[in-house]
């Protein structure tokens, strides 16, 4: 009996090597199926048994740009810089933002919150990040449909380059899959990493320009939002947006290479801690 | 494997495994056992050089008493756990019937759990909209299957459950436990159900307390002991070497 015959018979392993990563791959995209059922499933627990239901989808962040837009604009008075109302300047990088931090850290509790399920029976676990990822999704698009009605509202509707949106939403969603993953798995070995994400997240929020424009950074510390991901992401975002423009070939294949990175060494970590999941609930 | 033809279904070999206990599980207790040295508890061994082969189409009972490794060996064969030492192998698709509804998510309906427990058993849409009427049949839960799940008694819920994982086309019947849930009524029909399995070839691995099912169910029994075997052979025959050995294991007997 062959090592690779074993595995074949056998669902876990006790570890994986690299090359195993594709036949991973090639195992989840066969349990799609499981996935789609999975965020159905999340989608329609989300908002049970709540009276608003999914009009909370549009409260959250309707609401969180109202207060921001009172406090950053009207209070602290700082200036969009794209000759757009701030309103309209912070909702396009807030959205994002909340489409990423809600889905990494949905995403960091989900394998410990189907602990019942993972002690019982085996599927493959990226299913449940995954499907939390995803199910974010969705309310990306409830924000997208707010920031589409405030566009038409300040007579700014969308550009034209507002087709690269798709492509740049995959690519940051592949970032925060790569970064699920093993905040996923860690978190069954140490219940900490959920409150570190929740530090982690509000530091990176403040550290991304989302609540004010980029070239408001003193050169010296441009370095932090060239080496933060997210940042490239917004500015891409506001860029086909607000601006017409495009968000620069080089932008978006250095996303799409730290992105797929990001995703690979995420999911191999995954893989990798996978087989003692059990034992850790 | 083409290249084989084997009967075996499920194999074992000299197949520990270890846990250790009272694990850190925030970093406050962590990092001081890690100062201490790496084995801040001593390990502890659930199973221990267990060999055994169970044949296609065998149905096979575990018994032993709490903490002897039972769950652990279901575990092992469902995929869940991975040994520490030695080597497991499975072939065909397994579904647990351990815990039933485990999967389920109580918000959802029967329906829609319905739908989600089968994808996590493995079975693809088109297998579960064949099964969908015979699963909700066997349940007999047709007048609650719109209703969510935490609405149901809990034995509504074991036999929405077992009707799933029954008609999921499992090659490897993992049971533990599930006929002591439910009604006599719902009991004798799963009994039924898994006496149809044992007909169609279906491999079956029962772990029970109830040493009378393990006896007139099985055809072959393991009875472990602090994670080793103690004796292997037909049921009837170890139930009894079981029985005569260990204190009052016949009133545990149900």
């Amino acid at each position: 009996m062959t090592q690779a015959q074993i595995a074949k018979r056998q669902p876990l392993r006790r570890s994986s090597g690299v090359l195993d990563l594709a036949a991973d791959l090639l195992g989840f995209w066969r349990r799609r199926e499981l996935l789609w059922h999975m965020t159905v499933r999340h989608l329609r627990g989300q908002y049970k048994q709540s009276v608003l239901g999914y009009a909370w989808a549009f409260l959250n962040p309707l609401s969180q740009m109202l207060i921001m837009s009172f406090v950053f604009s009207t209070i602290l008075r700082i200036d969009s810089g794209y000759g757009v109302p701030y309103p309209l300047f912070l909702f396009v990088g807030l959205i994002p933002w909340i489409f990423f931090s809600s889905a990494l850290s949905s995403g960091t509790d989900s394998v410990v919150n189907a602990s019942s399920l993972v002690s019982k029976v085996y599927f493959p676990r990226e299913v449940l990040p995954t499907a939390a990822v995803l199910t974010k999704l969705v309310d990306l698009g409830f924000g997208l449909l707010i920031l589409g009605s405030l566009m038409v509202y300040y007579g700014d509707p969308p550009e034209a380059t507002a087709w690269w949106l798709p492509i740049l939403f995959f690519i940051h969603m592949l970032f925060v899959l790569g970064l699920s993953y093993p905040l996923a798995a860690l978190n069954l070995y140490f219940h900490d990493v959920r409150f570190l994400v929740g530090v982690v997240l509000t530091l990176w929020f403040y550290l991304t320009p989302v609540l004010y424009p980029i070239d408001r950074v003193p050169d010296k510390y441009n370095i932090i939002f060239e080496l933060n991901p997210n940042s490239l992401f917004i500015n891409a975002y506001r860029r086909v947006l607000l601006q017409g423009e495009s968000p620069g070939l080089d932008r978006v294949l250095l996303g799409l290479a730290i992105a797929v990175a990001t995703f690979l060494i995420g999911y191999y970590l995954f893989k990798r801690m996978e087989p003692g999941f059990a034992d850790r609930i | 494997m083409q290249t084989e033809f084997s009967n075996r279904e499920i194999e074992f070999w000299q197949v520990s495994k270890r846990f250790q206990l009272q694990e850190g599980r925030t970093l406050r207790e962590f990092v001081p056992a890690l100062l201490k040295g790496r084995g801040w508890t001593d390990p502890f061994y659930a199973l221990r050089d267990v060999t055994f082969v169970i044949d296609r189409g065998e149905t096979v009972g575990i018994i032993g008493r709490n903490g002897s490794g039972k769950s652990t060996t279901l575990k092992l064969i469902a995929g869940v756990t991975a040994p520490t030492e030695g080597e497991v192998r499975v072939e065909g698709r397994v579904s647990p019937l351990i815990e039933l509804g485990a999967g389920f998510h109580p918000d959802l309906t029967g329906r829609e759990n319905v739908h989600l427990n089968a994808s996590i058993l493995g079975m693809s849409g088109k297998e579960i909209r064949q099964q969908f009427d015979n699963i909700v049949n066997f349940a007999e839960l047709w007048e609650f299957i719109d209703t969510p799940v935490k609405r149901y008694s809990s034995g509504m819920y074991v036999r929405l459950g077992f009707a799933v994982a029954v008609h999921s086309n499992p090659e490897v019947l993992l049971v533990d436990e599930v006929l002591s849930v439910g009604d006599a009524f719902f009991q004798e029909k799963c009994l039924a159900k898994m006496h149809e399995f044992q007909r169609q070839g279906t491999t079956i691995v029962v772990v029970s307390h109830s040493l009378n099912l393990v006896a007139s169910f099985c055809e072959r029994a393991i009875w472990l002991d602090h994670g080793r075997i103690v004796a292997e052979g037909p049921a009837a025959q170890v139930v009894r070497q079981y029985t005569e050995t260990v204190p009052h294991a016949a009133e545990t007997t149900v």
